[in-house]
């Protein structure tokens, strides 16, 4: 069975080498042409010769052809005038950097209010989403009335933290974004690699989003903003 | 004055003067060149960030930051290593490559009350004898008639740093790559020793300065680039080049290194002794330049400078001395700079090719390079022999 089985795959199989006979006794014995490599294959000269212009054609053009302006070397493609340039592709980092994709997750920030106060309502959601449990909340009473909460310390552990984003999922308000476009930086100590509420704030926006808690209440048949709708 | 100008001829000043500032400093150099060049042949940009304060200079100080890092690195002993041994392994690969260049001429020889008027070669002739002609230095260490014979012998000395480096080593993988280093040198050395032999008979000598002072034929000036070996065994250069790529151990013939697989004879070395090593095979690249611009190039001479200055479209009568074509006399201080800055700029020449061809080319497999070396190399210098001789005897 399996023989025969080996024997159509090889009649099936195209690209094998040529059968010039079969032995009558022994099906499976055959002989076959070999492939040589030919002369001119065969011959590490020329082989060598055009490896070597094409490295020095590369050596030539690198060496005396100016640099690829740092933004066309940042973004794919060639430079309008590529002709001229050399095609060196590397990024002086950290003089250069390359711009991170827009959707990038990278360090957090804590978003703030109209008035600069932060948005987070220390709900808990974030560091209930966290896998990684990085992220610490301590809450405090609000001084606003329509306010309840706010964290007191809000810090994440940028070491610990697996830059999976679920904490801005998990965010009711908008609170918590990861696209500053920017990672953790390298620090000598762990103590340093702990974000603090001032340090996120201090990267933080206004957020667009429709500011809940302040204003006049719902409840009052005032223009509030209803989350229920 | 002639008691300096005595010691600056003594062969031992000259040796360290040549390996002092010119060989090391090339080959440090190389290390850096190498990693540029091969960055650059890629489509990137290579080392360029060690620096002094705001000395950067493109990354040239590499070397100097290499050379730091090896000698404060932990000199790592394992155990069971055979220490003598050990110890003796890396010096035993440098010395040789050092020694070899004693038989390069690396300049004319310096008349040093002539240096600043033009050397008149028909009162030369006549009275050598002359003061201003006397306290001469030959920029050659050591200038024997079997001078490539004696870098053959001593290049071959250094195959046993890599081998007893194995050996030494108690470690199999560094044992393979000894192992191997001794092969690969057997399947090249006959071959690299028959590709000169062509050069040999052009020229009628083995002695270096010979070969660069007379040229492949006495009817035209040394420094005619028509009359430097390339033109004349072109068969034999390509040989001796191939061959001479095998022996510094380097790719596409860096069987005896073998980076992904066996690491080579260096595997258990650290620090300044792996540096050694290192740095003997970056000397070897140099000294392989150094061999192949004397005997192929014209060694120190520079193009149409004849020891009287520029000579274009003629030569100088051997019996009578009258010079034809067109002449730009220049003083001898000037020619002798001008011949070594050509010695230097052929030998970085050849040595930056060898890097292109390092960079270029992938790695042979064993077999594949004992076929080479048995088979193409070694009937191709062969049959150079023979038609070399053969158009000697009837055409020269």
């Amino acid at each position: 069975m399996s023989a025969s089985h080996d024997d159509h795959a090889a009649d099936d199989h195209h690209e094998g080498p040529k059968v010039l006979s079969v032995s009558t006794t022994h099906p499976r014995v055959r002989t076959i042409a070999v492939v040589r490599p030919t002369a001119q294959e065969a011959n590490f000269l020329a082989a060598t010769a055009k490896g070597l212009a094409i490295t020095l054609k590369h050596f030539a053009r690198n060496f005396f052809l100016p640099m690829k302006k740092a933004e066309d070397r940042a973004k794919a493609g060639a430079p309008d005038d590529a002709k001229w340039r050399n095609e060196i592709e590397t990024v002086q980092y950290p003089e250069e950097k390359v711009v991170y994709p827009e959707r990038f997750r990278g360090l957090h920030r804590l978003m703030l209010r109209d008035d600069g106060a932060v948005r987070c309502v220390a709900c808990m959601c974030c560091p209930t989403a966290c896998p990684a449990h990085c992220i610490t909340i301590v809450p405090e009473e609000s001084d606003s009335n329509s306010i309840e909460k706010r964290p007191a310390i809000f810090e994440i552990d940028e070491l610990r933290c697996i830059a999976c984003g679920l904490c801005v999922e998990a965010c009711p308000c908008d609170a918590i974004r990861m696209d500053t476009g920017d990672h953790a930086k390298p620090v000598e100590d762990r103590a340093m690699a702990i974000e603090t509420k001032e340090s996120m704030m201090a990267r933080g926006l206004r957020s667009i989003a429709v500011q809940g808690g302040e204003g006049p209440n719902w409840r009052d048949g005032g223009g509030g903003h209803d989350p229920g709708h | 004055m002639s008691i300096l100008l005595a010691i600056l001829d003594f062969p031992a000043t000259k040796w360290a003067i040549l390996v002092l500032g010119m060989v090391m400093p090339l080959a440090s150099l190389l290390t850096w060149a190498e990693r540029r060049q091969s960055a650059m042949m890629q489509d990137r940009l290579g080392p360029n960030r060690a620096n002094i304060g705001p000395i950067k200079l493109k990354g040239i100080l590499h070397f100097v930051a290499d050379a730091v890092k090896m000698i404060f690195k932990e000199d790592f002993i394992p155990a069971n290593v055979h220490r003598g041994l050990f110890a003796l392994a890396p010096v035993l690969a440098l010395a040789p490559v050092l020694i070899a260049f004693a038989i390069i001429p690396f300049g004319p020889t310096i008349m040093p009350h002539h240096l600043t008027t033009v050397v008149n070669t028909y009162q030369q002739s006549v009275d050598p004898g002359a003061f201003i002609y006397s306290d001469a230095i030959r920029l050659q260490v050591f200038a024997v008639d079997f001078g490539l014979i004696f870098y053959f012998a001593v290049l071959t000395l250094a195959n046993y740093g890599g081998t007893i480096a194995g050996w030494a080593s108690y470690n199999k993988w560094a044992l393979l790559g000894g192992l191997r280093s001794s092969s690969q040198m057997m399947s090249y050395e006959v071959a690299m020793g028959l590709a000169l032999m062509g050069a040999f008979l052009v020229t009628g000598s083995l002695e270096p300065g010979a070969i660069v002072a007379g040229g492949a034929s006495a009817s035209m000036s040394p420094a005619n680039p028509v009359n430097w070996l390339w033109l004349w065994q072109p068969v034999g250069l390509v040989l001796f080049f191939t061959a001479a790529i095998a022996e510094t151990k380097r790719a596409p013939f860096d069987i005896p290194e073998g980076e992904p697989e066996i690491i080579g004879y260096f595997v258990e070395y650290s620090g300044i002794r792996w540096g050694m090593f290192f740095l003997a095979e970056f000397i070897e690249i140099v000294f392989i330049s150094a061999v192949i611009a004397t005997v192929f190039f014209g060694g120190y001479q520079f193009p149409f400078l004849d020891p009287d200055g520029f000579r274009f479209g003629g030569s100088i009568d051997p019996v009578t001395h009258l010079s034809s074509g067109s002449f730009i006399p220049l003083a001898h201080g000037l020619v002798v700079l001008l011949q070594i800055a050509a010695f230097g700029g052929k030998t970085i020449l050849l040595a930056m090719f060898q890097l292109f061809v390092r960079w270029t080319l992938p790695r042979f497999r064993a077999d594949q390079l004992m076929n080479l070396g048995w088979k193409l190399l070694l009937p191709l210098a062969l049959a150079n022999i023979m038609v070399t001789a053969l158009i000697k005897l009837l055409f020269m």
